[in-house]
């Protein structure tokens, strides 16, 4: 029996990247492989979002290369990204995720259960007919969260999912990743709220000026750090 | 009033002299080398002590050996520095290359996690290993990258009795990249990875990682520099690409290579004029 298709591991070896001749990310050499969150943390600017959207395969790296399982050209099937702010289909709530279901493929015949389906598992239940656009900003990450799982995706990229929410819309948002990571989905996540990590990470990556400055376990990267930089970023000192 | 052959002198003078600095600055060879000669640190030290010899620099496009032999066959580099003797052999006996020279040698080990899932810590068969890892489905990393490391790893699981191209299973991952990746992959998943003890010493993302099995003879790794054959690339730089294997296997190329240690370890041990290497 021939073994599924994955895109994992991700690696990324001696990656940089520019634009407008401004260095973003240099010398980035990181491997994401299965099992728990890993979580990109680091100040404003740091290239965590650039970091995203090379593992994604959105950008391709100026030097160096990145890997997917393997593949060096590996399209995005098993990948899905939410971004910060994510755009809103003016549509229903489950008519977005119904959407993510016909362009992921799903027969027609299906989408409806689906959506509903997903709609739950990201606490959107009784929210389904409701505009989109007329849903908080925590309920419209979900609803986001809910559109990437649609592609029923090996892993899921998710750029400051909890960024200007309040503390109860965030918990909610949490909830979802936990549950997603514990189905089996590798979750990549960056995140500039060290409680967010600590509350979610397997592994911790810092990013600093474009660059990975320690990576490791979360238990070990919190209570024993062993950069000058990772050590001050924790206390709550600012980067610059 | 000039002549026509006083004048042709002088535009053939000018000529040459304006050439000259371009030719001057074209003292530059490109090598084609596996990546655990530059991931170890070594091209970082020999390359520059060859250039203050002789002026000559060199560019290392650095990448699996079987690649570096595509790279050679067509031509797109002066001089091969690679680690598949076998391969290496053939790729002179079609013709590609002019001559296979013995350099150096180094050892793979085999690196796990220190909690040593498939209990191989201390063995000295490195097929009873494999063995071992297979039958715990213990997650181990493979380069998948056709290099000196790879082609190594594929013989290993071969001398193991085990046909992993048919007997892989979700515990083994080709990641097609080179050994620092590869590094970084199993330390990141805690897994099995056959490593060049070069790399391994100069590689600092170790995590829970630490080398299980070494010294079996099945481990030695023998590295060999061929010039590109000019006969079928007449651009090959002959004379500048000879001058740096004749550099390598001197005793002043020899002992660069001995000098260059990491902690105090020596990493590659030069062996140019040992009979069969």
């Amino acid at each position: 029996m021939r073994a599924p298709v994955t895109d994992l591991p991700i690696v990324l070896d001696d990656v940089s990247f520019s634009a407008g001749g401004v260095t973003i990310l240099e010398h980035i050499s990181l491997a994401l492989v299965a099992g728990s969150p890993t979580v990109l943390i680091g100040p404003n600017g740091a290239g965590k979002t650039t970091l995203l959207r090379l593992v994604m395969g959105l950008i391709p790296p100026a030097r160096g290369r990145v890997t997917w399982g393997g593949r060096e050209q590996a399209a995005s099937t098993h990948r899905a990204i939410v971004f910060q702010r994510p755009t809103m289909l003016r549509r229903s709530a489950a008519g977005n995720v119904r959407y993510a279901l016909a362009a992921a493929g799903v027969p027609r015949a299906r989408r409806a259960a689906h959506a509903l389906e997903l709609c739950a598992l990201v606490g959107l239940t009784g929210l389904e007919r409701r505009p989109a656009r007329k849903l908080s900003g925590g309920e419209q990450q979900r609803l986001a969260l809910a559109r990437a799982l649609a592609k029923e995706p090996q892993i899921l990229l998710l750029d400051e999912p909890t960024a200007s929410l309040d503390p109860a819309a965030t918990k909610a948002i949490e909830d979802v990743i936990r549950k997603v990571a514990a189905s089996g989905i590798k979750v990549v996540m960056s995140t500039h709220d060290l409680g967010e990590a600590k509350r979610l990470a397997g592994e911790i990556v810092l990013v600093h000026r474009g660059r990975v400055i320690e990576r490791g376990p979360a238990e070990s990267f919190f209570s024993a750090p062993k950069t000058e930089e990772a050590r001050r970023f924790i206390t709550g000192e600012l980067l610059v | 009033m000039p002549t026509r052959r006083s004048l042709f002198a002088v535009v053939a003078t000018i000529t040459l002299v304006a050439a000259a600095p371009a030719l001057a600055q074209d003292k530059s060879i490109v090598v084609a080398s596996t990546t655990s000669t530059q991931d170890s640190g070594l091209f970082g030290h020999i390359l520059p002590l060859f250039k203050a010899k002789t002026g000559i620099a060199v560019k290392v496009v650095a990448q699996g050996t079987g690649q570096a032999l595509d790279t050679g066959r067509r031509g797109d580099a002066d001089v091969l520095f690679v680690h598949a003797k076998a391969q290496e052999e053939k790729f002179v006996a079609d013709g590609f290359g002019v001559k296979r020279y013995p350099v150096m040698y180094n050892d793979f080990v085999l690196i796990g996690p220190k909690s040593d899932p498939a209990g191989i810590k201390g063995m000295t068969d490195v097929a009873e290993a494999l063995k071992a890892i297979k039958s715990k489905g213990a997650p181990f990393i493979s380069r998948g990258d056709r290099s000196g490391t790879h082609i190594a790893e594929l013989d290993l699981w071969k001398a193991a009795g085990i046909d992993i191209g048919k007997e892989k299973g979700p515990w083994y991952k080709e990641i097609g990249q080179g050994m620092g990746a590869a590094l970084n992959t199993a330390s990141a998943a805690n897994a099995y990875v056959l490593a060049d003890r070069g790399t391994w010493l100069s590689f600092k993302n170790r995590g829970d990682l630490d080398i299980l099995v070494a010294g079996d003879k099945h481990l030695f790794n023998q590295y060999g520099v061929m010039l590109v054959n000019p006969e079928k690339h007449p651009h090959v730089k002959k004379a500048l690409g000879q001058a740096f294997i004749d550099w390598l296997v001197s005793p002043e190329g020899q002992k660069a290579i001995t000098d260059y240690k990491i902690n105090g370890q020596e990493l590659f041990f030069p062996n140019a004029n040992a009979p069969g290497a």
